[in-house]
């Protein structure tokens, strides 16, 4: 039994501090350490690489000096400090052409500190104004959570489904041969029209390329739909493939002119399997994301490994306390600008185009 | 010192190519050529070459002066890196070399010149003339410029005019190399234009291969497959797409006294053109038989780039290409530290300048390159082929060290699994003048004989 007495009431803790909305740097940061000690002593691969590191709980000294865990290493390791029989839930990373994924594993108590994270930040961004008076139909462009049960998004859409969802909504995707996701095209015509029709706003949750394939849909039957106002759209995850890609701005262009939403009731959200918390950015055609109080992003320089000044580029490293049965410190290989307390993301470090001839992508 | 506006590529990068400015420089060059170039004869035309490398070995040649004071800026190499990669380019392009690669390639050296006969040709009664193409166009990809120095070179030979495109960013070099040969033979160099635009830009090569009668690409297996489907059925067509090469470092050799010069080869491979071009070595397989001979050899070599690093400092790279080495050192390092026996790493502090990463899986590893290099301890030859197998049809050069009586072994077992180059450890990113191109013949593609049976 890993989940020490100690663990539980640091979870505890911490997710006290999440549904107080925070709490200050000075309380992160103690909950940061308390974490991470935790963390060094229960996750054997990751208590190896901090003494390789020569950090321990005891040596530390600011919370950023935490060492980091790339995001592929979930991919090799087990990193939890969660006994088998404990586990819950196992989230993987999605894409078609990988063929080890991450694994992030849950136990019901960290599942429940991962949805108390995800709960207050996507209301904040996502939902309409009027939330709290009337529950807007969750239409999500996602396979069900039985048909997707190692999905975190799918997870995060049921919960928030079924937390702040009106009767209207649903998941309107299946899962391929291929574990690729497929819109059920007829399913989403028939969500537009009865939102459209019922002149109640609507919430439309999906990945980058489910969106393509309805806009793709929508244009193929030369369609247009003025959804109701207040309605919001949140679009989150790259194309792995899976459709054609569009630069960001063309989407939500074509979102709106599809789908009679502004393009400030567009929202996209940064999220990873590898994490338990969101960010999400404010404004659609504004690309500067956020993350809530209890966790925090820096954009590190590849070169050194320090953070870059604002305004400049680097690789995102994230400090998720949600994170509590996990590593709660994620090196993640996207590129982002330093923007004040957020940044720009630039997306994944591409395969450099080779200035030789060895052109092989690695 | 500024460059004026002779080619294509002297425009501002704003200027915009148009299909029909690429025909007018095409025609011009074909005329150019019937006036200055088609009229040569070899021996004139070698002075020339011979001549010019000359001059860029001369530290004050205002040219050479150029490259490294402005080379920099436009291809990433810091300037002692440029230094080395050109010095032993035009080290090799003497007379002697010249007339080698003309035997090599066509028996007698004054085939272009008149009819004449090689010994076989004697044998059989025959004479022959060798022809080159009118109008040649080169597709070049990255910024080691060898591949278009080479092209240039050839082109000159066969006496055929020659457009050269380049990637956005990798004409700076072979554009100077041609201003130099304007500034000595203004009408030999107004046989050639050089230009630079993003690959993929159908109507501008249509324009370009339309005048051509051959065509050579290098580059991505995708993209010199692309200019193959892009040519009129007439055009002839030399294509190398992408290759990959690697170390092979034996028991003996380094566990003798040579070790340290075999360390120092390795990591003079690593360095050169900051390991970008087809050259270089992505693993360097170590015999090691369990012994550590291979970990040794990777403690030894991060040590030695180190040291070079701090003479001949890699030239800076982008944000992109330092996060990927970043991630990359990071995977590593969690493994390392979770199996040290099997992974271990060393990296340049504060930097990403160089990476050594040792690992005991003798599956071939691509490197992200700019100084990032594997080193795998394998038991013999035969582990170290099974293991590059996924790379075999594109491997080019393997460099070896290894003791004077176990170089004929290996090298037939190299040549029999695949590899086209095998050469010294040291040496990898210097192959001489008559390199034949991925093991194929370098004018064999261009040439069209006549022959005239007696």
């Amino acid at each position: 039994m890993t989940t020490t007495s100690s663990f539980t009431a640091c979870t505890h803790r911490i997710r006290a501090f999440i549904e107080r909305g925070g709490g200050g740097d000075t309380a992160f940061a103690t909950l940061v350490r308390e974490l991470f000690a935790l963390q060094f002593a229960h996750v054997a691969p990751y208590r190896r690489l901090c003494e390789a590191r020569g950090v321990s709980p005891e040596s530390l000294g600011d919370w950023r000096q935490i060492p980091a865990v790339p995001a592929a290493a979930f991919k090799e390791f087990e990193l939890t400090s969660l006994a088998p029989s404990e586990c819950v839930a196992v989230f993987h990373s999605s894409g078609t052409t990988e063929h080890r994924p991450s694994r992030y594993f849950h136990s019901a108590d960290s599942l429940a500190v991962y949805e108390a994270a995800l709960r207050p930040w996507f209301a904040r961004h996502v939902l309409p104004t009027a939330w709290s008076a009337f529950r807007p139909a969750m239409v999500c462009l996602a396979p069900p959570p039985q048909l997707a049960p190692h999905s975190s998004l799918v997870h995060m859409f049921a919960c928030v489904s079924a937390t702040f969802g009106g009767s209207g909504s649903r998941f309107l995707a299946t899962v391929g041969a291929d574990k690729a996701w497929q819109l059920d095209s007829a399913a989403a015509l028939d969500a537009l029209r009865e939102a459209e029709s019922a002149g109640q706003s609507v919430v439309l949750l999906g990945t980058a390329f489910m969106f393509v394939h309805m806009l793709d849909e929508l244009a193929r039957r030369s369609l247009c739909f003025t959804l109701p106002p207040g309605s919001r759209l949140m679009e989150t995850g790259g194309y792995k493939g899976r459709s054609r890609e569009l630069p960001k701005a063309e989407l939500h262009a074509l979102l709106t002119d599809r789908l009679g939403v502004p393009p400030e009731s567009i929202v996209c959200e940064y999220g990873m399997s590898e994490l338990s918390s969101q960010a999400y950015s404010l404004v659609a055609n504004h690309s500067v994301f956020h993350f809530p109080p209890w966790c925090r992003a820096l954009v590190v320089s590849p070169e050194t490994g320090r953070e870059v000044p604002d305004g400049e580029t680097g690789l995102l490293r994230i400090f998720d306390l949600a994170n509590v049965g996990s590593v709660l410190a994620l090196q993640t290989e996207d590129l982002a600008v330093r923007r004040g307390d957020g940044f720009e993301l630039l997306g994944r470090a591409a395969p450099a185009e080779a200035r030789g001839c060895s052109l092989l992508a690695a | 010192m500024t460059l004026p506006n002779y080619f294509l590529a002297d425009l501002p990068p704003e200027a915009d190519l148009t299909p029909a400015m690429v025909t007018d420089a095409c025609l011009t060059l074909k005329r150019n050529r019937a006036h200055y170039l088609a009229v040569r004869d070899t021996p004139s035309i070698l002075r020339t070459l011979v001549r010019t490398g000359e001059d860029w070995l001369c530290d004050d040649y205002p040219f050479r002066r150029f490259a490294l004071k402005e080379g920099p800026l436009h291809t990433g190499f810091s300037a002692h890196t440029l230094a080395t990669g050109l010095d032993h380019f035009f080290k090799q392009l003497t007379g002697e070399n010249i007339e080698a690669l003309l035997a090599q390639e066509l028996g007698p050296a004054h085939r272009f010149d008149a009819f004449c006969a090689s010994n076989s040709d004697s044998r059989t009664r025959r004479l022959a003339l060798a022809t080159g193409p009118e109008l040649v166009g080169h597709i070049t990809a990255g910024c080691v410029p060898n591949a278009a120095f080479m092209a240039i070179l050839l082109g000159l030979l066969t006496r055929s005019a020659q457009f050269i495109k380049c990637s956005r960013g990798g004409a700076f070099l072979p554009r100077v190399f041609l201003h130099s040969l304007y500034g000595s033979e203004p009408k030999l160099a107004a046989c050639i234009e050089i230009a630079a635009w993003r690959g993929g830009s159908p109507a501008l090569e249509e324009a370009l291969f339309a005048q051509c009668d051959a065509v050579t690409a290098t580059g991505e297996d995708v993209s010199v497959e692309k200019v193959r489907r892009a040519l009129p059925p007439r055009v002839r067509f030399a294509g190398y797409g992408h290759q990959v090469s690697f170390g092979y470092i034996t028991r003996e050799a380094i566990s003798g006294w040579r070790a340290k010069k075999i360390v120092a080869a390795a990591a003079a491979d690593v360095v050169a053109w900051d390991q970008l071009g087809c050259l270089s070595p992505h693993v360097f397989y170590v015999e090691d038989n369990n012994v550590g001979f291979a970990l040794q050899f990777a403690e030894q070599l991060a040590a030695e780039l180190e040291r070079r690093e701090a003479a001949e400092p890699r030239g800076k790279i982008s944000t992109e290409d330092a996060a990927h080495i970043a991630a990359r050192r990071a995977i590593y390092e969690v493994r390392a530290a979770h199996s040290p026996e099997t992974t271990r790493h060393w990296c340049s502090a504060d930097s990403t300048a160089w990476t050594v990463v040792y690992e005991a899986d003798a599956r071939f590893a691509l490197s992200c390159l700019n100084r990032f290099i594997y080193v795998k301890p394998v038991l013999d030859v035969g582990e170290a082929l099974r293991g590059a197998d996924p790379v075999r049809d594109h491997t080019s050069t393997v460099g070896l060290a290894a003791q004077e009586h176990e170089l004929e072994g290996l090298a037939k077992q190299f040549a029999r699994w695949g590899a086209t180059r095998l050469c010294p450890l040291g040496q990898m990113q210097n192959p001489p003048l008559t390199w034949r191109h991925d093991g194929r013949l370098l004018l064999g593609d261009m040439v069209r004989w006549t022959d005239w049976e007696q």
